[in-house]
């Protein structure tokens, strides 16, 4: 049997996402036996972030706390001078943020709405920070006003109505709303794509002039 | 050009009541006789999970486990007869106690369930059928489905999104404190969108339907009786049209909880000399209507997916009159599909055709062996 102090950590890292109690327990039998260094580090990192990084103000995305000047966060991209504004990139979790800034393609903001719609979980539209994205929509003494917002939650059905719904509230706005387009995936074959995305990829072909 | 398929070997382990059996099927008709509570239907439902990985008595597959052991495993031999060659596939399901499903196709396992499902056809015709065309509209729709997953096997996307979206407006609709409107135009446009998909896609498949059905009809009942059958969509094909009367049946369908409109609601209405078949037809009619219903349904699996379906007929001649019975193996005599039937009655059986097309198994507490 294992100490307790080691069986309790092994309990603490089966709480993350994707890990399992036979995983948990070769992490810590890994930082036990093998890298005692990086468990030191890694110990203190974990420290560190605690407090320090709060969800941006501005769009939701993970953000430093300046302690120094002890100003509300702001991140890294909001902060970013190079960025456009102009063109908003909604998103529905700090993950999907990720995934489009590694694309390179996008040179907006964003705004994390932190969930999508859902009545079966009992998630209203009340409980998605609408009155917040219309600030920053509308634009302030800080911020320019959005000229569109491009609406990038997953294909599944609540994604769907999600970005229904945020078309619906938004325009009114007479902001430009437009929706991620979907497609066969990069390195994919038409061959092995399903019916529907073939379907959705046709609908919204573009030009090649 | 439609090509025979055959199955050539199966094998069962722990299957039901069935501990271990090995079977070679002969190519055009298998016997499988037997008294009841023996396991003649298990063999049926093996064949079935084996061709689509579900069962047709049960929607729990592991009730299939025999009992006290961990798992059934189905394995067989498929061949696909081309004019140039015959080709083969072996592919199999294991069936956990706790309800897990694993499929193999050719030793790997397949890229989705609908692959799986739509490589190797089947058609069964059970007694329950018989529901088909005197019990609610859900039989119908059923087997309008089983049609499309081959016309169209996109359909499954569809169906599923729209049952989701149907869940989640009703919710939204049995919130009475706050405005909703604007979730609901939200979960409403994206009904429209997949129940026009399905309505169009089912309305093809009743499209499929309707010739071979009037055919086998005439041939099995009476011939101066004038079947018609036609589609009765719940919603409609354009997307538009649905949208609003969606958004018009609010309130009703807030009243009664449910939704009054869309392919939910889908039925298939059948007639005889313009009278509502449920309501005027006889016993025999209604056997002969199901039986035709059956055989259209293989006729159009054959024509979208190029290959003849197995078909699976469990205690038919229990359910149908000399004639009738006469009838469907006249139709058998002359498909090139492979047949598997139960009976009590082995003597019963008369198909015609050379002896080395027919194989006989007799079960019997869960044995299996050749005749």
């Amino acid at each position: 049997m294992l100490p307790p102090k080691v069986q309790e950590l092994v309990q603490l890292f089966a709480r993350l996402p994707s890990v399992g109690e036979k995983t948990a327990q070769r992490f810590v039998l890994f930082l036990l036996t093998r890298e005692p260094d990086t468990a030191r580090v890694l110990g203190s990192a974990l420290l560190d972030i605690t407090g320090t990084i709060l969800p941006c103000v501005r769009c939701g995305n993970l953000a430093e706390v300046d302690a120094a000047r002890a100003s509300a966060p702001v991140c890294g991209i909001c902060r970013d001078s190079r960025r456009d504004p102009g063109v908003l990139c909604v998103v529905a979790r700090v993950q999907d943020l990720m995934s489009i800034e590694r694309s390179r393609a996008f040179r907006g903001t964003y705004f994390v709405l932190g969930r999508l719609l859902s009545p079966l979980e009992g998630i209203g539209a009340d409980q998605l920070p609408i009155e917040e994205l219309k600030l920053r929509v509308r634009g302030g003494e800080d911020s320019p006003v959005v000229k569109e917002v491009l609406v990038a939650t997953p294909p599944s059905v609540d994604g769907e109505a999600t970005a229904l719904f945020l078309a619906q509230e938004l325009k009114p706005l007479g902001v430009r709303v437009t929706r991620l387009a979907s497609g066969v995936p990069h390195g994919g074959d038409i061959e092995f794509a399903d019916p529907v995305t073939i379907g959705r990829a046709i609908a919204g072909r573009r030009g090649l002039d | 050009m439609i090509k025979p398929l055959t199955l050539d070997r199966l094998s069962l382990l722990d299957v039901r009541n069935l501990a271990s059996v090995e079977l070679e099927p002969a190519p055009h008709i298998n016997v499988i006789a037997g008294n009841n509570g023996q396991g003649k239907t298990s063999v049926l439902e093996a064949i079935y999970a084996l061709a689509t990985s579900r069962s047709f008595r049960t929607t729990t597959t592991r009730e299939l486990v025999r009992h006290s052991t961990p798992m059934a495993r189905i394995r067989g031999r498929l061949a696909e007869h081309w004019p140039t060659g015959k080709l083969n596939r072996d592919q199999g399901i294991d069936l956990s106690a706790r309800g897990k499903r694993e499929l193999v196709l050719d030793s790997e396992p397949p890229v989705s369930l609908t692959h799986y499902a739509t490589r190797s056809p089947v058609v069964v015709f059970e007694p329950k059928q018989l529901a088909l065309t005197t019990g609610p509209a859900a039989e119908r729709r059923t087997l309008l489905d089983r049609v499309t997953l081959f016309t169209h096997p996109e359909v499954g996307v569809h169906r599923a999104r729209y049952a989701m979206a149907l869940k989640e407006r009703l919710i939204l609709l049995a919130d009475r404190h706050r405005d909703r409107s604007a979730e609901l135009s939200a979960y409403e446009t994206l009904l429209a969108e997949h129940g026009a998909q399905l309505t169009s896609i089912r309305a093809l498949a009743v499209a499929a339907l309707l010739e071979p059905l009037k055919e086998a009809f005439h041939r099995i009942a009476a011939p101066n009786l004038n079947l018609d059958v036609r589609y009765v969509p719940g919603g409609s094909a354009d997307a538009g049209e649905m949208l609003a009367r969606l958004a018009h049946d609010r309130r009703a369908d807030q009243q009664r909880k449910r939704t009054g409109y869309g392919p939910h609601r889908d039925d298939l209405e059948l007639t005889l000399d313009g009278h509502e078949a449920r309501v005027v037809a006889s016993q025999g009619q209604h056997r002969a209507l199901t039986l035709a219903l059956k055989i259209a349904e293989h006729r159009a699996i054959a024509s979208a997916r190029g290959v003849q379906p197995i078909l699976l007929l469990d205690d038919v001649s229990s359910e149908l009159d000399a004639d009738r019975t006469a009838a469907l193996f006249d139709h058998l005599a002359t498909t090139e599909s492979q047949i598997f039937l139960t009976t009590t009655r082995r003597d019963w059986i008369l198909v015609s055709g050379a002896t080395r097309d027919r194989a006989d198994f007799i079960v019997e507490g869960g044995i299996v062996t050749p005749a």
